[in-house]
């Protein structure tokens, strides 16, 4: 019973094996469909296997590995990022011989996110963001004979072991002070926590904030994120700042919701500042730039001080809040940069947003998904990204963060500045493209994952009810040791 | 029946029916949006013929789950009040598709899909019963007024409709915060975690608390509405609209700044509203008279149009901000006379401009002689707009004034000089384009035809049929108008005997409550 809840892990590691291998076969067909091909469905077999767990409270691994319902729920979004990038990169450009790596190196990725969601130990959470962490420096200098692709793994490299350093000091700082790596140990001892132990505990915090600030790519600890995520292939782009992005939350909320929380009043306030800061700068420096995955790139940091917020409020309500707008902002994202990918292969510079001039005319269907996605990144209701928010700005509110929501709402306001210009040259501009258009024959996995995407964004708003409750048993699950 | 959510559902419907039209198919496109609004119109007649005038709660209730856990319900009501918004919206929309019917702009399909959207978002906003639902609306009718105006504008367009919902959306986000700061502090208070309208009213905050919380919602109506100094956006938005999207703007959309108002300053925050009453008077006299004297010096007919249109809602904020149930019962009629006399006068500027290709006031004359039809409806609409006794808005103006004398007769005077500010300008625009020598253009291309009577005449005979039986309006909606008056005037200190209304403190003592189960909210 306890190897069966490590099975989605298990799984999907395997599955990593298995595609690499697929690359190496002599058939080039075999080659070119078959890790992809491998991946996803050896993912979907994770995903259902996490889904038949649901409900189920498993400790595996000696206390390091458990299924609850919170890393089954990750595991979903996981699982679900992963596939629709493997499905966005079909026929990408770059050569065939590298496909087993990519399928590979993005579903070791993937396992090790599944590690994180479910860790019962600060080792685990160490472990699992390094695998992940290692497998994505490879993914963004994948595109060897571009500079720029270099230079992306090369500083995502240098900063993401530094992030991780500041990680590993801090989870030992936790691990002096309490005398457990096991998280529910943690939790027992700090409640019954004698004073005199608060400075270790303060440093430890510290730590910890900041190295995760550095996966969450929160400000200030954002000064890489545009660079790799300009340089990098767009679905890797894709990939990292929707499932990355999750797995620095589900690690704040297993360390900081979970054993920490009976000592909300040492972080709350840094967690605060941290989210404000992002908000700020994210949404202002995203004003002025004209590269749509630099745009997006600081979007991601301030989406990051929304999700903060959640986390700062250190309630179940926060919890469910960022669980909710986790998946609303993994829905958003993926459309926006889905439409993105379709337009580099369609012009050579399709991440300009010059390139997108009238694009909304040329390609309502492309067009309209990109319009779901800004407006809804941007808060308009009905959207879910709308019903996200809400949740963060009232969590905040019942701890009386008013300052938290406030910054917030201006956040916003700011961010449409951006978000609405992608939308105004996609629809007002004017379509006189000096080169004839390249309307390429998008091939039909690319749309379909493009299509559900654009689906969740509304699904997600309209099925809020019971996307809510599972959203909130997962947060509760947080709680209970 | 589920009244309202079929009424707020047609409009949808029609646009979402618009994919499925061909592209190109004009005919069909046009046939969808007519269908939509006319349904719409039509049920919201017969949902009128079912009203129970004189109950001042909610009616037509309609309730579903959406997302209940935290707070968020699908619950659309109407009371005195806003079925008159109702009827509004549903008549000036039907005119607004007939007068695009007839005048096809360039995609059709989108434009009407988009009217259509807007017009389900302010159906949605003014039978919301939910603030957060009040917020869903408030923002989507945005959308496609963004659009509307970014896709079809003037040359300026791309700022005006980024300047529009930049604007509208500071206001908007912090009401957004106020709502939920709204419903985790009357939790504190009342025990209950909801966002019903009706179970907030009367929450009995501290005096801060009220101020603070009104304070996020202050800001979004007035800049909907707008008051002087908010109204940034409404130069750049009203020169650049197509006319059609101008004239719903200053119609429909301005009211529902003035809803909020009524409906959520008065009821939840009385004590916010006493704090605020006099910054709020002190902004619609500015309003008024600023209003007015702009609009005097506007070079184009449209511009003149709308800045007079900032004045009349100067004095319809002005009747909410006298906490007086007269004032009130006036800026509800105002609300409903403005909206029918604004649109109509944008129909006649639209008329002349699109039949002379000209705007400015300086280019056009002595239509008068060769199109009497035309000058004859105008004068009507001039007549309307400045108030003159016997006319529709006459009724509303003289309730304003009256109910604000009461208490603040300095307030009243200063509004005064708007009435007489309106002549100035409403003359100045009726002369210089109907009377005096031919200026520019073929007088007689401008004589009505038998599209632009399909337009006016209705509007014509609503304001006839006002200006003769306004007690039909008045008599319906005065019991909602006095329910949600009453607390404020609590607030500020009323003698009992003006207080035309039962107000119940809110959480119940707990004897009350047992008894009478009122907090329960929407009942019919």
């Amino acid at each position: 019973m306890n190897t069966l809840a490590a099975a989605p892990p298990i799984i999907v590691a395997t599955t990593a094996l298995l595609a690499l291998m697929a690359g190496l076969f002599p058939q080039r067909l075999v080659r070119r469909e078959g890790p992809t091909v491998i991946a996803i469905v050896g993912m979907l077999v994770a995903a259902v296997m996490s889904i038949l767990l649901w409900g189920n409270r498993i400790v595996a691994l000696g206390g390091g590995y458990r299924i609850d319902h919170l890393s089954v729920l990750f595991n979903l979004i996981f699982i679900g990022c992963a596939v629709i990038t493997l499905l966005l990169s079909v026929n990408e450009s770059s050569g065939v011989d590298r496909r087993g790596e990519y399928a590979a190196l993005v579903t070791t990725a993937t396992a090790g996110m599944i590690l994180v969601a479910g860790a019962g130990d600060l080792i685990m959470i160490f472990l699992g963001i390094e695998i992940l962490s290692v497998a994505l420096y490879v993914l963004c200098a994948l595109e060897l004979w571009r500079e720029r692709s270099l230079e992306s793994g090369l500083k995502y490299l240098i900063v993401g072991a530094v992030g991780s350093s500041f990680l590993l000091y801090g989870l030992a700082f936790l691990f002096g002070t309490t005398g457990s790596v096991n998280l529910t140990k943690i939790g027992a001892s700090l409640t019954q926590a004698s004073f005199n132990t608060e400075p270790l505990l303060w440093i430890a915090v510290t730590l910890i904030i900041v190295g995760l600030g550095f996966k969450a790519s929160a400000a200030p600890f954002h000064m890489w994120t545009p660079d790799v995520y300009e340089g990098a292939p767009t679905p890797v782009t894709a990939f990292m700042a929707t499932a990355t992005k999750a797995v620095a939350f589900v690690a704040f909320l297993r360390i900081f919701a979970g054993p920490l929380i009976d000592i909300v009043h040492t972080w709350q306030i840094a967690i605060g500042v941290v989210a404000a800061v992002s908000i700020i700068i994210g949404n202002v420096a995203a004003l002025v730039q004209t590269n749509l995955k630099r745009m997006l790139a600081y979007s991601s940091i301030a989406q990051a001080g929304y999700l903060l917020i959640g986390v700062a409020a250190g309630t179940v309500q926060g919890a469910q809040a960022v669980l909710f707008y986790l998946l609303a902002y993994a829905a958003m994202t993926l459309a926006a940069f889905a439409v993105v990918i379709i337009r580099e292969r369609e012009v050579d510079n399709g991440e300009d947003l010059a390139s997108f001039s009238g694009y909304g005319r040329a390609r309502p269907f492309l067009g309209g998904i990109m319009t779901l996605a800004m407006l809804s990144l941007a808060g308009f209701p009905p959207l879910s990204g709308f019903i996200g928010k809400f949740l963060l700005f009232g969590a905040a509110a019942e701890q009386h963060l008013w300052w938290l929501a406030v910054i917030g709402a201006l956040g916003s306001v700011i961010s449409l500045g951006y978000y609405l210009r992608v939308v105004g040259v996609m629809w007002f501009g004017a379509a006189g493209d000096p080169e004839p258009r390249k309307l390429l024959n998008v091939s039909s996995p690319v749309t379909l994952s493009t299509a559900a995407c654009g689906v969740a964004i509304l699904g997600f708003a309209a099925f809020a009810g019971p996307l809510l409750t599972v959203c909130q048993q997962a947060a509760m699950s947080l709680l209970s040791p | 029946m589920p009244w309202l959510t079929i009424i707020i559902v047609i409009p949808l419907l029609a646009a979402l029916a618009m994919f499925i039209v061909p592209e190109g198919d004009v005919g069909t496109a046009r046939l969808v949006a007519a269908l939509g609004a006319g349904l719409t119109l039509v049920m919201s007649v017969l949902m009128l013929a079912n009203f129970h005038r004189d109950f001042p709660g909610p009616q037509f209730v309609d309730h579903a789950g959406w997302a209940t856990q935290v707070g968020l319900d699908w619950i659309v009501w109407v009371d005195g009040i806003s079925i008159w918004l109702i009827m509004l919206t549903t008549g000036l929309f039907a005119i607004a598709v007939a007068y695009l019917c007839f005048r096809t702009p360039d995609r059709p399909r989108a434009f009407l899909a988009l009217i259509m959207l807007a017009e389900m978002g302010l159906l949605g906003l003014f039978s919301s019963g939910n603030l957060v639902l009040f917020y869903v609306f408030w923002e989507l009718m945005l959308v496609p007024f963004y659009f509307m105006i970014g896709m079809w504008g003037g040359a300026g367009r791309k700022l005006a409709s980024i300047k529009f919902v930049i604007y509208t959306m500071v206001g908007s986000l912090l009401m957004l915060v106020s709502i939920v700061a709204t419903a985790v502090i009357a939790h504190g208070i009342t025990g209950v975690y909801t966002f019903d309208i009706v179970a907030l009213r009367n929450v009995d905050y501290t005096r801060p608390e009220s101020i603070w919380l009104l304070a996020g919602f202050l800001l979004a109506f007035v800049i909907k509405l707008p008051l002087w100094p908010f109204h940034g956006w409404l130069p750049d938005a009203y020169r650049e609209s197509p006319i059609v999207v101008v004239a719903l703007l200053a119609a429909v959309v301005s009211k529902a700044g003035v809803y909020g108002l009524l409906r959520i300053g008065l009821p939840l925050f009385p004590r916010g509203m006493a704090y605020f009453q006099y910054p709020i008077i002190l902004l619609a006299l500015v309003s008024i008279v600023y209003g007015s004297l702009v609009a005097w010096r506007q070079p184009t007919m449209r511009m003149l149009v709308g800045y007079s249109s900032l004045a009349h809602l100067g004095f319809i904020a002005l009747g909410i901000a006298a906490i007086d149930p007269q004032a009130a019962q006036g800026a509800v009629l105002q609300m409903v006379n403005h909206g029918v006399v604004v649109v109509a006068a944008f129909a006649i500027v639209g008329i002349i401009a699109t039949r002379t290709g000209k705007e400015d006031i300086d280019d056009i004359g002595g239509l008068a002689a060769r199109a009497p039809w035309l000058s004859g409806i105008f004068l009507v609409v001039t007549m309307a707009s400045l108030a003159i006794p016997g006319s529709n808005s006459f009724a509303g103006e003289f309730f304003i004034l009256s109910g604000t004398f009461r208490h603040d007769w300095w307030a009243a005077a200063i509004a005064m000089i708007g009435v007489v500010y309106a002549s100035v300008y409403m003359l100045r625009l009726y002369q210089s384009s109907m009377n005096g020598p031919a200026r520019g253009g073929d007088p007689r291309r401008v004589e009505l035809r038998v599209r632009d009577v399909v337009v006016l005449v209705p509007l014509i005979a609503v304001m006839l049929f006002i200006a003769l039986w306004p007690q039909v309006l008045a008599g319906a909606s005065s019991a909602s108008v006095n329910a949600a008056v009453a607390p404020a005037q609590v607030a500020v200190g009323r003698p009992p005997s003006e207080i035309r209304s039962v107000v119940l403190p809110n959480p119940l003592p707990a004897t009350v409550s047992s008894a009478s189960g009122v907090t329960g909210g929407a009942s019919q």
